[in-house]
């Protein structure tokens, strides 16, 4: 375990956070564990500290709370309770496994969420569905589009309009416990044949048509993004068989595999760079076949309650100051090169968040008709219930 | 020397416990095989107990209760010779007639052959006049008929004693008057030992060959209806069944009872010693006749009358004593007496119950 | 002007029932309503509602087959088990336990909702995860033991969630039963456990009815347990119905799941009324 994790963010109070995520998946309310845990008081001690409000960039009024959506195991508790310092907005975080159940959400409408995390492949969708709006870049002034690489950041344009701004960008890859799994696993071939083999029973898929149909189908040569019948009905038949060996269908492996209930997992890079961090026998691999590379964005959702405090969070985290910290806890890798510049050599070296160029190479960025694809998501109901 | 037992329950020295509170307190009584035994008392008085434990459901703490002459204590309830007609007759309701009559065959062992349980059923219907009315489910049956199914269901298995707990206190009092006459003809015809629990003297009395009356977790009499009634073991007794006239007096050397008025009476009771007693008198044992009369009576003034048709009965203001209640049956038609008179009133030495105090 | 008697009568029954029937159009007949609608329309290219009349989406159904297999198998399942553990805690609970502790052991079979079913269920996930139990059978040599996301675990997840709800009603059936009817039985002859299976368990019956039909309409609905303890594997029609309003966004054909479920429970909950009040002899039978 490195020292730097530790001095940001004790584990404890981390997984005391995890553990309330998980708890109530798409409501926590950060008022709730900051009263909780007697943060709260402090938080609001600083919130009345002249200076902190005088703040040009928080003029307007930001109101008491916002709401977030986002992903699990992704950002640094730190950084909200440091964003409630300085504005004496409160952060309630909602925690999704999927894109699909945030677009389903923001359908149904009444989320009053201010801010969100979708992935690159869906904006285009949220955009044609007038879910989102495109931002306004002067609420946004630490932002830079010139620091930013644009290999992850060009899908939050929608026909020359911003509407979404990057977060990270990352990988969907392979975390296995070389403890307990001593096969060779460097492609998606390997991860079914272990997933039947030697880690039966302990191998997850995330409960996500994206990437599990798409890595079955790389597994089986095709594209991840594909939605040929032909070869959506091999993918098929190759999850069906594997189900029965499978330990659980799930988007949140952290814990089973920290638990070793869980050997091996589909994983993204923050994951496999978190669980790397404080369990080095669990290795995170790219699949040699392919998967999927992807880019994660911050957007504002056109019914957003309190957008002031929407944009005062986004500026707050594109602050490379306030960016990197949020990098070096959720281990994912940045598309900034500010932040790149202010991460230690310990991350920037570290091959799971940054792997060699080659690594990326087969790999695939989402694309947007998987979204709507009914006969991807009917695939996946097939799958769940055999 | 082997013979068969004569009787059929029999207690001994038997104490029951529940925790600090004793039931019932060393009792000791034998009931005849084939008897009608009354266990008669106020509630709270044991009797119910004493049946209870007779049935198997409860064990005495103390003494042994024999039936046909074995020790049945531990002896479950299942496994006795006894048949109960519970109080409210605790009927199966989720069974129809047939079926609560043929419980009991149904638990022997070796199993009866269908046809015979069904015949004895039949049997046992017949017998309580319920022929047909075989698939009634309980709740479509009156209180009387339910009765009646309750004393099928318990004579079915051919008990050799039957326990009644209260069994008409649920019917009217026109039913009753029936069902006492029923049970008396079916203990006749069946020929064997009834035990019945009652806090109703008139019902122990008209029906049992043999009333126990029981106090406080004691007995305090067990004899016949009538030896119960003119004879009265003691002043509760008297109390309970049937009424009584009570006065406290003196006895005085030469058998007369001097009463607080000053009047003396004469009774015959000679084996007491001298001293403070309590008269009983029935009012029924009382004579009445208009006027005054002489030393060895009272004298009062009627208050209230009753009319009974057969009889009259009076509440008379005995001067210097109090109230007294005299029933007095019409010999013609023009002898009663109407309130405001005077009478004398007079009795059989013979018939005051003298108690010591 | 004076209200007569019966207007009187009447103005007080509308005010007594007016709240309750408030609610319950607003926030059952309403919505239940919608999904009718809903579950004859069409699905959205990109998700959510379209109107339309069709019954494309009722003659879809077979594509859910397995989850309305898993959910008919599972819920009187669960239901079963449930019942065999709550038969003889209630027994015991009305029956045999003291009179002086049977309202403090009855509390006890309630306290436990007085926390969330959420929070019970993962604290079964630890204790079955490998930190749980599988941890201890290590320290005695049985390496590798999976317990979590076993069928196993959801059904004692199930077991343990609703044994409550099937524990009350059959002690309140076993509770008021006429302590006479069972010595009756053993004045006619019967043995104990005769005694059980004559009187005791069918007067008890509508109390298993009751429980055995409240725990298979909840689980019915169930998504949560086989979730969290069943690793996702198991599918039911929650999940068909979670995963088509909040994955796939297929707001008619979830409605149409949603329909057909409800008339499932209708039929279920038509039919358990009908066996207690075959087997109680009497209409009057509390079914929730």
């Amino acid at each position: 375990m490195s020292k730097w994790f530790r001095e940001n963010a004790p584990i404890s109070a981390r997984e005391l956070t995890d553990e309330f995520m998980r708890l109530k998946r798409g409501s926590v309310s950060r008022r709730h564990f900051l009263g909780i845990t007697g943060l709260g008081l402090a938080a609001a001690v600083l919130a009345r500290q002249p200076g902190f409000l005088a703040s040009p960039a928080y003029a307007e009024d930001l109101g008491s709370t916002m709401s977030l959506a986002t992903w699990p195991n992704y950002h640094d508790p730190a950084t909200f309770e440091a964003f409630t310092a300085a504005t004496g907005v409160a952060v309630e975080v909602n925690v999704f496994g999927s894109n699909e159940e945030m677009l389903a959400k923001l359908q149904a409408g009444g989320t009053g969420w201010d801010l969100f995390v979708p992935t690159n492949y869906t904006i285009s969708t949220y955009a044609g569905l007038d879910l989102i709006e495109p931002l306004d870049l002067a609420k946004v002034p630490n932002f830079d589009p010139k620091t930013q690489n644009t290999r992850f950041t060009n899908e939050g344009t929608v026909d020359g309009k911003v509407f979404a701004l990057p977060k990270n960008w990352g990988t969907t890859g392979i975390a296995f416990n070389s403890d307990k799994v001593k096969s060779k696993v460097t492609s998606w071939k390997d991860f079914f044949e272990v997933a039947q083999g030697e880690a039966t029973g302990r191998a997850m898929v995330h409960d996500y048509q994206l990437t599990t149909i798409g890595n079955a189908l790389v597994s089986l040569g095709f594209s991840f993004n594909s939605i040929k019948p032909e070869e959506l009905a091999k993918a098929e038949e190759l999850l069906i068989k594997v189900k029965p060996h499978l330990y659980a269908i799930n988007s949140d492996y952290q814990p089973s595999m920290r638990a070793t209930d869980a050997w091996m997992t589909m994983c993204w890079t923050n994951d496999g760079a978190q669980l790397n961090r404080d369990i080095p026998e669990i290795q995170f691999v790219l699949g040699t076949d392919g998967g999927e590379i992807w880019s994660d964005f911050y957007a504002i959702p056109k019914s957003a309650a309190n957008k002031p405090a929407g944009y005062a969070l986004l500026n707050f985290l594109m602050d490379p100051a306030n960016a990197v910290k949020e990098h070096i806890a959720n281990g994912a890798p940045t598309t900034d090169s500010r932040v790149l510049a202010l991460l230690p050599a310990e991350v920037t070296g570290n091959k799971i968040v940054y792997p060699d160029e080659a690594a990326l190479t087969p790999l695939e960025f989402g694309a947007a008709v998987t979204l709507t694809d009914p006969a991807r998501a009917e695939l996946m109901a097939r799958f769940k219930s055999a | 020397m082997i013979s068969a037992p004569t009787n059929d329950i029999e207690f001994r020295s038997v104490t029951k416990r529940y925790g600090a509170v004793t039931a019932v307190s060393d009792i000791n009584l034998t009931v005849p095989k084939g008897a009608f035994v009354a266990l008669l008392g106020p509630s709270g008085c044991g009797k119910t107990t004493c049946l209870r434990m007779i049935g198997g459901f409860e064990q005495p703490s103390e003494g042994e209760v024999l039936i046909a002459g074995k020790v049945a204590n531990g002896v479950p309830a299942y496994r006795r010779p006894v048949n109960m007609v519970f109080q409210q007759y605790a009927l199966f309701p989720h069974f129809d007639v047939e079926k609560n009559v043929a419980y009991g065959l149904k638990q022997l062992r070796p199993k009866l052959p269908v046809a015979e349980i069904s015949r004895r059923v039949g049997e046992a219907l017949e017998m309580v006049r319920l022929s047909g009315f075989a698939k009634r489910r309980i709740h479509e049956m009156s209180g009387g008929q339910q009765q009646r199914v309750a004393l099928a269901r318990a004579l079915v298995n051919k008990p050799s004693v039957l326990l009644l707990d209260e069994p008409l206190a649920a019917l009217d009092k026109k039913l009753r008057t029936a069902m006492q006459i029923e049970l008396q003809t079916l203990q006749r015809d069946l020929g064997i030992t009834f035990v019945l629990v009652t806090h109703d003297q008139e019902e122990a009395l008209s029906m049992s060959d043999l009333v126990c009356v029981m106090s406080a977790g004691r007995i305090r009499q067990l004899a016949t209806p009538q030896e119960v009634y003119d004879r009265p073991a003691d002043l509760f007794v008297a109390d309970f069944v049937g009424k009584t006239n009570r006065f406290d007096g003196t006895l005085e050397a030469g058998g007369t009872v001097r009463l607080g008025n000053g009047a003396a009476l004469p009774v015959s009771r000679k084996d007491l010693a001298p001293g403070a007693v309590t008269v009983a008198l029935r009012p029924e044992a009382i004579r009445l006749s208009r006027g005054t009369g002489n030393a060895a009576t009272l004298e009062g003034t009627v208050t209230h009358r009753i009319f009974l048709g057969s009889a009259a009965e009076y509440s008379i203001a005995i001067d210097g004593l109090g109230d007294m209640l005299v029933t007095a049956e019409r010999q013609t038609q023009n002898d009663l007496v109407a309130p405001g008179e005077r009478v004398a009133i007079s009795f059989d030495p013979g018939t005051a119950h003298i108690f010591p105090a | 002007m004076a209200l007569t008697m019966t207007a009187k009568r009447r103005l007080v029954t509308t005010a007594l029932l007016a709240p309750a029937s408030v609610w319950l159009f607003v926030f059952l007949v309403l919505p239940f309503i919608a999904m009718v609608i809903f579950s004859v329309g069409e699905r959205g290219p990109a998700g959510g509602y379209q109107a339309a009349f069709t019954f494309a989406q009722y003659a879809n159904l077979p594509a859910r087959a397995a989850a309305y297999w898993n959910t008919l198998l599972l819920a009187p399942v669960g239901a079963f088990f449930c019942l065999v553990v709550a038969y003889p805690t209630a027994y015991y609970l009305a029956v045999k336990a003291s009179p002086r502790h049977r309202l403090l052991l009855v509390s006890l079979v309630v306290v436990p909702f007085w926390t969330s079913l959420l929070v019970r269920t993962y604290a079964w996930m630890y204790i079955l995860g490998s930190r749980g139990i599988p941890n201890l059978l290590d320290m005695i040599g049985i390496a590798d033991v999976r317990l979590l996301n076993t069928p196993g675990a959801v059904l004692l997840g199930i077991v343990y969630g609703y044994l409550p709800l099937m524990i009350m009603p059959i002690y309140v059936s076993l509770e008021k039963l006429d302590r006479r009817l069972l010595e009756a039985s053993a004045d006619l002859g019967a043995k104990p456990v005769s005694t059980f299976f004559s009187v005791t368990l069918p007067l008890s019956l509508p109390g298993v009815m009751t429980g055995v039909a409240l725990v298979t309409i909840l689980l019915l609905g169930e998504y949560l347990i086989p979730q969290l303890l069943g690793g996702g594997k198991v599918f039911f029609i929650g999940n068909a119905l979670v995963d088509l309003f909040l994955q796939s966004r297929n707001w008619p054909f979830g409605s149409a799941i949603a329909v057909t479920l409800v008339a499932i429970v209708v039929v279920v909950l038509m039919v358990a009324m009908r066996i207690a009040w075959r087997i109680s002899g009497t209409r009057q039978v509390d079914l929730i």
